[in-house]
């Protein structure tokens, strides 16, 4: 549980996305989505198991798809999650080395992670894709919802996606700009800048 | 050539002693090696089923129980009371009964793969809270499930409340009554402990934990004709040794339990009793009908006319 | 392969790439070696699909989420306050304090992480004001949060027991003895440095101040009662637990004690989802990579390498005490968790250890080894919240960590300082 959260406060307030124009907008309403799967799922998950507790000591029988349902909110919060925590620059990374280094050094290095980790990114995205058509094609389902297992996976090619194309333009705002960036809008560093947080 | 098997259990349990009956004789009478890979090794039942699909593995034991979501006729071996009792016909059904043989082969071929044998691993056995005779007694008991819609409306028929979890809560929540009983083969229940928390155990006789051998079907397909003779005889030499070895194994294993503790009590039902909980079986085969069509008729038809075959005889 | 893969996950590591790619990489290497090119990366989805499965592991966001409202409340300063009123004045009072209030709060709350904002974040500056040093006191902190890792409930735990299929229900009354074990050394050595230091002791509390104190602080008391009750009283399991808790904390922070505003939940939710996608990514990526190295079959290897199957109970639990250890002191205690466990497994299995015990010196570790420079995250999780330099950070953490790793040769020694409990509870 090593991430780098200075506190609890919420500073993923308002989002600016780095692509232009019409691509920024749609970005901008993927950023609002991700959030809003975050919250709300976190919240159904609570709200569910509850019921399902309250159901089974009150009534004696719990919900047979409980289960079944937070498997689904835990896939879409990963993968919501992942791409807007890559928006934050929020990934949990050991960075005493890097952080060794000069700003020089963090800028290079940054831009070569941040290439690498989009190309991952993307490989995962194609992957998945390959993965969920395979799912599709053998009609597998979930034993208690009934309706077939490809669906519950549609948010993880997408948050890849998301994902790569944020480490994408971090790198490119990298390349750009004099700072060095964790992600399009984090400034790098916690030792010697107290004001940014 | 090295080949890949994966089953869903533990090391020495049924799965297990097949897998490695079927790898000495692949490895006694060919150049061909055989990897076993048990239970959490490559993942749960379903991962490995996907595995085999994809050809990473070429063979996999899967229950038909846990094949369900992917072959919904296989949920038949949950209709409680289709399969005889005693061990002997039992294992003749298995070696003759029609679906087993002829029918089910086809099912798993549309999913690419080639079913070798299916063989039963023993009895299911319910565990309860307090020995329990009847279906009235059954009333209010939550009786951990599989998540499977066709056992849960066997376990409602019976009367009892059905609650799906997962394996690895069920000890937990016996012991803290959150759920009353389960049920499970006697060898599972005493290997896992479960009768130190749920003591008391009925046999209903309402039927058996079974379970399936198969290969790839490309990778079957694709071999040659001294190599699919090879698997086959393998299969058959597996289910000759494993059908010895749970004959006696339901025996061990209660004397196990009765050897560790004092607390446990056995019912076994009586042929009234027994009518009594079979009277509501029909409300099942509805059920798997309901989720199976015409298909899934016929091939409970059949599995009746088999069962009949095998206990004029 | 198994020098291949490791040579890469560390590399880049050590880089400063997000976790989660290492780990892919390595298994996306393993994968190609397997399979002469990338024709089964499905089955790398799959695995990673796998590893967010089990729906246990919704107890981590639930217990994230209750410790959330509770810091933004007033339940952690509540808490704080009882046990200031009560051991504040004695000498080395203002620290035993801490480490007691960490405990505490470790028994409402299954994150290290939040336990050091709740507790440090209000009474690192009432130490430092009162005379201790800065080092000592981020030392203290940071290593008694990590008794919140042993006290139920433990994310730790909820994860070794998700992947190993242990009990969880038992793992958690196991974490009791060595917690409070812990929590006596710790205030032992609180007691010598205030004595060496001369530390002044602060005011004494009226009982009436402390009648005032639990009265405040008898809400969030009652959360263990919740949990403990409800688990072993059969109401819920323990996954079920941390959505009572998320419950139980609502009801306090929004209807009891007003703290809170409603449209909060949002932003509270948000953030708790947030950590959950960046520890839940890495638990899919992992179980991804164990597939991979169980598939070819390396942890048997390396195991009979280093001939642990002949090297008894108590060799295997020395083993799996270093491993864990090492690890940890590089690696995310979670990602060490869910890659060394299943490694271990045969090893444990054979040598028929209880694998309670096992989980529960494995908690330790990971929470030692976090707290063990070089690069234990918990060094970076305190350089992150509190703004001190890395050295400073570390240089109080030596007596900790010996600490910590005679209270882990206690156990192992004396395993019924973990297990007493638990046979009591799960008596017969
Ligand atoms: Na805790
Ligand atoms: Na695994």
């Amino acid at each position: 549980m090593s991430e780098n959260i200075p506190e609890l406060e919420d500073d993923t307030g308002t989002f600016e996305s780095g692509l232009p124009g019409f691509l920024g907008t749609i970005d901008g309403w993927i950023a609002n989505a991700e959030a809003v799967i975050l919250a709300a799922g976190i919240i159904l998950m609570a709200i569910n198991t509850c019921v399902n507790v309250v159901a089974r000591f009150v009534f004696g029988e719990g919900f047979f798809f409980s289960g079944e349902i937070n498997r689904i909110l835990i896939i879409l919060v990963t993968f919501a999650g992942i791409g807007y925590a890559a928006r934050y620059g929020r990934h949990i990374r050991m960075s005493a080395v890097y952080d060794a280094l000069p700003t020089k050094g963090r800028k290079v290095l940054m831009i070569f992670i941040a290439l690498f980790t989009s190309a991952v990114m993307f490989f995962l995205c194609y992957h998945s894709y390959g993965y969920i058509e395979t799912l599709y094609s053998r009609g597998r389902i979930l034993p208690a919802l009934g309706f077939e297992i490809w669906w519950i996976y549609i948010w993880v090619p997408v948050g890849f996606a998301v994902t790569g194309i944020q480490y994408f333009l971090t790198a490119i705002k990298n390349f750009t700009s004099e700072d060095v960036y964790l992600s399009t809008g984090v400034v790098d560093g916690y030792a010697d800048s107290e004001s940014e947080v | 050539a090295n080949w890949r098997y994966a089953h869903e259990e533990y090391e020495g349990d049924v799965q297990d002693v097949y897998a490695y009956k079927f790898k000495e004789y692949i490895e006694d009478n060919s150049d061909h090696t055989l990897q076993i890979y048990r239970f959490g090794e490559l993942g749960e039942s379903d991962d490995i089923m996907e595995q085999t699909q994809a050809g990473i593995l070429n063979f996999v034991n899967q229950s038909p129980g846990f094949t369900g979501a992917l072959i919904p006729e296989a949920q038949i071996f949950f209709i409680p009371y289709l399969m005889p009792t005693d061990i002997n016909t039992v294992i003749e059904f298995f070696r003759e009964s029609k679906a087993i043989n002829e029918d089910f082969p086809k099912l798993y071929a549309e999913n690419d793969l080639e079913l070798l044998q299916m063989y039963p691993e023993g009895e299911f056995v319910i565990t309860l809270d307090e020995p329990v005779t009847t279906p009235e007694g059954m009333k209010n008991k939550k009786i951990r499930v599989m998540t499977n819609p066709l056992l849960s409306e066997t376990y409602s028929a019976f009367g009892a409340t059905p609650t799906p979890l997962p394996w690895g809560e069920v000890y937990g929540a016996l012991q803290t009554n959150m759920i009353n009983g389960q049920e499970n083969p006697i060898f599972w229940i005493e290997s896992g402990g479960l009768y130190e928390v749920s003591p008391n155990l009925v046999y209903t006789g309402h039927g058996w934990f079974t379970t399936a051998a198969m290969a790839n079907k490309n990778f079957y397909d694709g071999l040659p004709k001294e190599d699919k003779k090879l698997i086959q005889d393998a299969a058959d030499y597996a289910f000759e040794k494993i059908i010895t070895h749970i004959d006696g194994l339901a025996d061990e294993a209660l004397a196990k339990i009765q050897a560790a503790s004092d607390e446990v009590t056995v019912t076994r039902l009586n042929d009234e009793q027994i009518e009594a909980f079979k009277a509501r079986a029909p409300q099942v085969e509805k059920k798997f009908i309901e989720m199976t069509g015409q298909g899934g008729k016929d091939l409970l038809n059949q599995f009746k006319k088999d069962l009949e075959d095998v206990q004029k005889n | 392969m198994a020098t291949i893969l490791m040579l890469i996950m560390i590399g880049l590591l050590l880089l400063g790439f997000p976790m989660m790619i290492p780990l892919t990489t390595a298994a996306v290497v393993g994968f190609v070696m397997m399979f002469d090119g990338f024709g089964q990366m499905g089955t790398f989805i799959q695995q990673m699909m796998g590893g967010i499965r089990p729906a246990s592991l919704i107890a981590v966001p639930m217990f994230i989420l209750a410790a959330d409202i509770m810091t933004r409340g007033q339940s952690a300063d509540r808490l704080i306050n009882m046990v200031m009123a009560f051991i504040g004045h004695i000498k080395g009072g203002l620290a035993i304090s801490t480490a007691t209030s960490c405990t505490l709060f470790g028994a409402v709350s299954g994150s290290t992480q939040a336990t050091v904002v709740a507790v440090g974040s209000p009474l690192r500056p009432k130490m430092l004001k009162a005379g201790y040093s800065d080092s000592f006191t981020l030392a203290l902190i940071i290593n008694s949060s990590d008794i919140a890792f042993l006290i139920p409930p433990s994310i730790g735990m909820i994860i070794y027991g998700v992947i190993s299929q242990t009990s969880i229900a038992e793992l958690f009354i196991a974490g009791v003895g060595p917690g409070i074990l812990i929590l006596f050394m710790f205030s032992l050595y609180c007691l010598f440095y205030a004595y060496k230091n001369n530390v002044p002791t602060e005011p004494k509390a009226s009982w009436r101040e402390r009648a005032v104190s639990v009265r405040d602080a008898s809400w969030p008391l009652f959360f263990p009662v919740i949990i403990v009750g409800g688990i072993y009283g059969g109401i819920f399991s323990p996954t079920e637990a941390a959505a009572v808790c998320v419950l139980y904390a609502f009801l306090l922070e929004f209807i009891v004690f007003r703290s809170l505003k409603l449209g909060e939940i949002y932003k509270i939710a948000k953030s708790t989802g947030l950590i959950t996608a960046v520890v839940f990514i890495l638990v899919a990526v992992g179980n991804g990579f164990s597939w991979i190295i169980s598939f070819a079959q390396i942890p048997q290897a390396i195991l009979e390498s280093v001939g642990v199957n002949e090297a008894g109970p108590i060799g295997v639990l020395i083993a799996i005490c270093v491993a864990f250890f090492v690890a940890c002191m590089f690696v995310d205690p979670i990602v060490v968790i869910l890659v060394l466990t299943p490694i271990f497994a045969p090893a444990i299995q054979a040598t028929g250890l209880d694998p309670v015990l096992v989980g529960v010196l494995i908690t330790l570790q990971v929470a030692i080894g976090s707290a063990t420079p070089p690069f234990g995250c918990d060094i970076f999780t305190a350089i992150a919240i509190f703004k001190r330099p890395y050295l400073e950070v570390i240089r109080g953490t030596p007596p900790f960590i010996i600490m910590l790793i005679v209270a882990a040769g206690l156990i192992i020694a004396f395993p019924q300082i973990a297990l007493f409990l638990r046979d009591l509870a799960f008596a017969d």
